[in-house]
This record gives structure tokens, sequence and C-alpha cells, in this order.
């Protein structure tokens, strides 16, 4: 098998990871609890510290991107699985009503979707992305982002420009 | 049927799937032109409303631009308007040939909001359920691999087979496809009287249907071994990469399942093993699947002999108001990896709920492995992801 799966038991790997994040970045928020490595980084410093745990700490998947819009600011989640029981949880707030941040495609290619699927739901713009387009919605004539609080689903949408 | 060595022999196509691309100088001199073409959204291969944008060099494709929205629903939008209970039901309209797990993926999320202690016998009416909707999912998905590539008969006895299943979980929930069945904190009603008892004598059944009527039948047709062997073949990092989960990731070796590597229910007290197979094509994932369906019967058979008594349902008060914070739920369905988020603000709906479903991520490889291949490759491939039009639009 090509791919190598990390050993040893869950507790000293996370850790591991936890080290590993805080010593490259210079992370101040960051704490094991369970199964779960949780850390809080700035939006700038996304790609780099996705970049850490693919490289050199070996976290191989990218399981979603979960983005929250609470008015006013958006929390990112992304959820990297180690595939042996670990969780790398790595959580960042963009402030402001026009969310832009870095892309993660060249890091992790699934990525590519997901948010594609956030800048649909969300607006949110990712610098460096190779194919920024809408998943679900219509491409023209429709400038909404519906999974934003501000979209109110008992008001009827128009398409503009469109008879 | 092929003899066994024609069976085993080693695939014919050399080299990568995009190296058989005509090369772009003898294009120029020739002035060969390139051709577009819409495949669906209305298409009887296309598992539901999919649309590919497909650019073709003969019947090469060269470039697939999958386009997805036609059975968008906003589930998720509408998860945020609801309270926390009256969600259970519309993820059954996720995934509707995995309908079990979607409910388990998301009632997890709020048990862990909740922190939630479920009685032993709801989780092991939860891994039963689970594993009877893999049977009945994993069986007709050989049969559409078959349908697609033009074979009849497969779907016919996988239909057979998942009709007596769903006729137990008709028995247990009482519906036949939208069950909602699992609760917050437990499912909804016990099991009926003797119901074990049957699944029991129908599973000594399936093992002699199974092998005869679909494993039998599909691994010695020469339709399957000329369409799957080599097709959409996958190294384990690229599909790591493209974010492919369950048996297409299987197939390729990497040895990951939800069920082992991050234990729910009761998945952690059942003996199974997970398999895998390093083929990474069609044929590696179908002969995953078939792995599979023995591992569930095994399930099943565990979780009938340990069946506790006791009540199915845990007393969490008649309002749900989760602490603020985040809830997870992680479940294997029969597509991979299903995973929710639910965000709380402690009020009694959630302020976002995320579904993570297979189908959408492992329809990226549509873009990556299917240029190179040729137009009639795309059925099998899609067989191989065995994508429902429910999840990838949500």
């Amino acid at each position: 098998m090509a791919v190598s799966m990390p050993g040893g038991d869950v507790a000293s790997r996370l850790s591991g990871y936890l080290d590993g994040l805080k010593n490259r970045h210079g992370l101040e928020e960051g704490e094991v609890e369970g199964n779960v490595v949780r850390v809080v980084v700035a939006p700038e410093s996304v790609p780099q510290v996705l970049a850490t745990a693919k490289a050199q700490l070996k976290v191989l998947h990218l399981s979603f991107i979960t983005v929250v819009d609470w008015e006013g600011s958006f929390e990112l989640t992304y959820e990297l699985l180690d595939l042996r029981g670990g969780t790398v949880r790595v959580k960042t707030v963009i402030e402001g009503t026009e969310p832009v941040i870095g892309s993660v495609t060249s890091v992790y290619p699934t990525a590519n979707w997901h948010e594609r699927e956030a800048y649909d739901m969300f607006g949110v713009a990712f610098r460096g992305h190779p194919d920024l387009r809408r998943t679900y919605m219509w491409q023209d004539h429709f400038d909404h982002h519906p999974l934003l609080k501000s979209f109110d689903i008992s008001t009827k949408r128009t398409f503009e420009g469109l008879r | 049927m092929l003899s066994e060595e024609r069976r085993n022999e080693t695939v014919a196509l050399d080299g990568t799937a995009s190296e058989r691309l005509a090369r772009p100088d003898i294009r120029s001199e020739f002035g060969l032109e390139t051709m577009d073409m819409n495949m669906g959204p209305q298409h009887p291969a296309m598992h539901g409303l999919l649309r590919l944008i497909l650019e073709l060099d003969g019947e090469t494709v060269m470039r697939c631009d999958p386009v997805m929205g036609y059975l968008h629903r906003s589930q998720e939008k509408i998860a945020e308007n609801r309270m926390y209970p009256a969600v259970v039901p519309m993820t059954d309209r996720l995934d509707y040939f995995a309908n079990i797990h979607n409910e388990h993926g998301y009632v997890l999320a709020v048990e862990d909001l909740l922190d939630a202690e479920l009685p032993p016998r709801a989780e092991y009416i939860r891994v039963l359920m689970s594993e009877l909707m893999r049977l009945a999912s994993h069986i007709p998905s050989i049969g559409f691999l078959m349908l697609e590539l033009g074979a009849f008969t497969p779907i016919l006895y996988a239909f057979r087979e998942r009709e007596r299943i769903q006729n137990f979980l008709e028995a247990i929930t009482g519906a036949r496809m939208m069950f909602h069945y699992f609760r917050i904190g437990g499912v909804k009603a016990d099991l009926p009287p003797g119901i074990l008892e049957e699944i029991s004598e129908y599973l000594d059944g399936l093992e002699g249907r199974f092998q005869t009527d679909t494993v039998d039948l599909v691994t010695g047709s020469e339709i399957y071994v000329a369409r799957t062997k080599g097709v959409g073949r996958m190294t384990p990092e690229q599909a790591l990469d493209i974010g492919v989960t369950g048996p297409p990731l299987r197939g390729t070796g990497v040895d990951f399942d939800i069920r082992r590597d991050y234990p729910y229910s009761v998945y952690n007290e059942l003996d199974f093993d997970v398999v895998t197979d390093d083929a990474g094509d069609v044929a590696a994932s179908y002969r995953v699947r078939i792995g599979e369906v023995w591992q569930s019967i095994r399930i099943i058979r565990q979780v009938i002999e340990k069946m506790p008594e006791g009540p199915v349902m845990a007393d969490l008060g008649r309002r749900l108001r989760p602490k603020e914070g985040d809830g997870f739920g992680r479940v294997e369905s029969p597509r991979g990896e299903y995973a929710v988020h639910v965000v709380s603000d402690g009020s009694d709906s959630a302020y976002r709920v995320h579904y993570r479903d297979p189908s959408f991520c492992s329809m990226q490889l549509l873009q990556e492995v299917v240029p190179g291949h040729y137009l009639p490759d795309i059925m099998p491939i899609m067989g191989m992801i065995d994508p429902v039009s429910g999840g990838w639009d949500k």
C-alpha cells in the first residue's frame, strides 16, 4: 500500500499534531479534547497551517469545510482526519460582511468543490481557487447567497436582467 | 463464463488514461477538432439529475465538467428554520438510498451537543437498521452497474432482495423509504415481536442466493470483466486527494472505514473486517462491495445474538435546547463518509447545519479520472461512485 497510515496510540499522536502546529505557526489557542485537536488561527495563515498538517504531520484527508454566518463575521471550520481516529479541527474567523480567504485547493485538492459550495451559499471569495463557480445556484442572473442569515426565506426573489 | 486465468489476466490498457489522448501535434496537422456534448440532465445512466459537459476527441473524453443543482432543495436552510427533532425526517430526503445513515449522522451530531447517554438496546437497534440499509443499498448498486453495462438480469435479483429487506424495514419503522425512525436520544419504537428470528432466517437464505444470483453471475460475466477492469483506475494518493471515501477508496487499498477508525454507536463491540482491494478500478470497488455484503451479514448476526433488553429511548426532556457550540456526527454510509456539523446558539433550532455528503465529494473524480477514458466508460465510473441525486444536491 502506497499511503502510509499513522501508527501509535491516538493521544500521543494528537499531542504531536498540536505541538507541531503550535511551534511552526506560533499559535496561542489550541487544545486536545477527546480525539480532536482544536486550533484557532488567523484567516491569513489558514493555507500555511493546512500545508503543515498535510506535508509534515501527514493528516491526509480533508473531510469538509463549514461556513457559519454570525452576522458581521464568518466562522470557517476545516475538519481534517488522519484516518486512524484522530481529528484536527482548524477554525478561523473572518471579520466583515465580504469575506475573502486564501484557497487550500493546492494543499487538499478535494477542497475544490467544498470551496465552490461555500462561495455559492455564502459568497466567500477564495483567493487562488482555480475554478470558483457556483455549484447549485444559477450561474447568471442570480446575485444572492442563500445560506446567509440576511436571505429571508419568505421573500420572493427575482432574476435580475432576465425576463 | 470466463475461465479463471482469463479472469485474472492483467489489464490490457497500459499507462495512465490521459496518455491515450491524441497528441496535440497530430490534432493540428490534420485539422482535427474536438466536439462538445451534453450528457444529461435526463439520462438513464446518470443516477438522477446530473448534466455532464463533455469535450470529445473522437470517442475519447478530454474534459468532463459535472453541473449540479437540478435537485437542490436547500436542506441546510430548511434545517435552520425547524426545531431539532423536525429536521430528522428531512434528512431522509438527502441520500434516499441510505436514509437510515442520514438520520444516524444527524442524531449523532445533536446528541453530541446534548451529551446524551443512550440505552444499549437503542444503539443495537441502530446498528441493526444501519446494516440492513447497507445491504439494501449495496446489493442493488451491483445490479445498477450491470444494468448500465447492458445486462438486465442482475437488477431483478438485486431488487428482489431489496424488496424483502424493505419489508423488514417497513415492519420495524412503518414506512418503506422515508423512515423517520431514529430520534434524538434513541429510536421511535421497539422492534416488533419475532422480527429478529425472521431476519435471521432470511439471512440464511440470502447468503446462498447472493452467492449464486449476484457474485457468480456478475464476477464471471464477460461484459463485466471487459467493461470494468482497468477502468477508472486511481492511485491511493489520487483517491485521497480527490476526497473519495467508501468502497471506491477501499478499492485502491486505503484501509479506512469510519465504523472501525472513528467508532460510533456500538461498532467497537462488534467483530468485522474492513474489506480492501488494491486494483483501484471499477472492478475493485465492486469486489469491495461484495465483501461488505458478507461483513454486514456477519454484523447483523452478532447484533441479533447480543441484542440487550431494556428501553429504546433516553429521557432528554420535552424541549431540546442544546448548549451553545458545535456538534459533530460521522457515520460510514454505503457511499462513504457521511458527516454532519450542527452549530447551536442555545435556541431550540439549529443555527447552522452542514452535511458532508459522500456522493458530492466522490463525484469530483469525474473531473479528474474520466478524461482519457472512452465515452461509454463514464457509465461504469458512475457505477463505481454510485452517487445518489438527493445526496449530491442536498
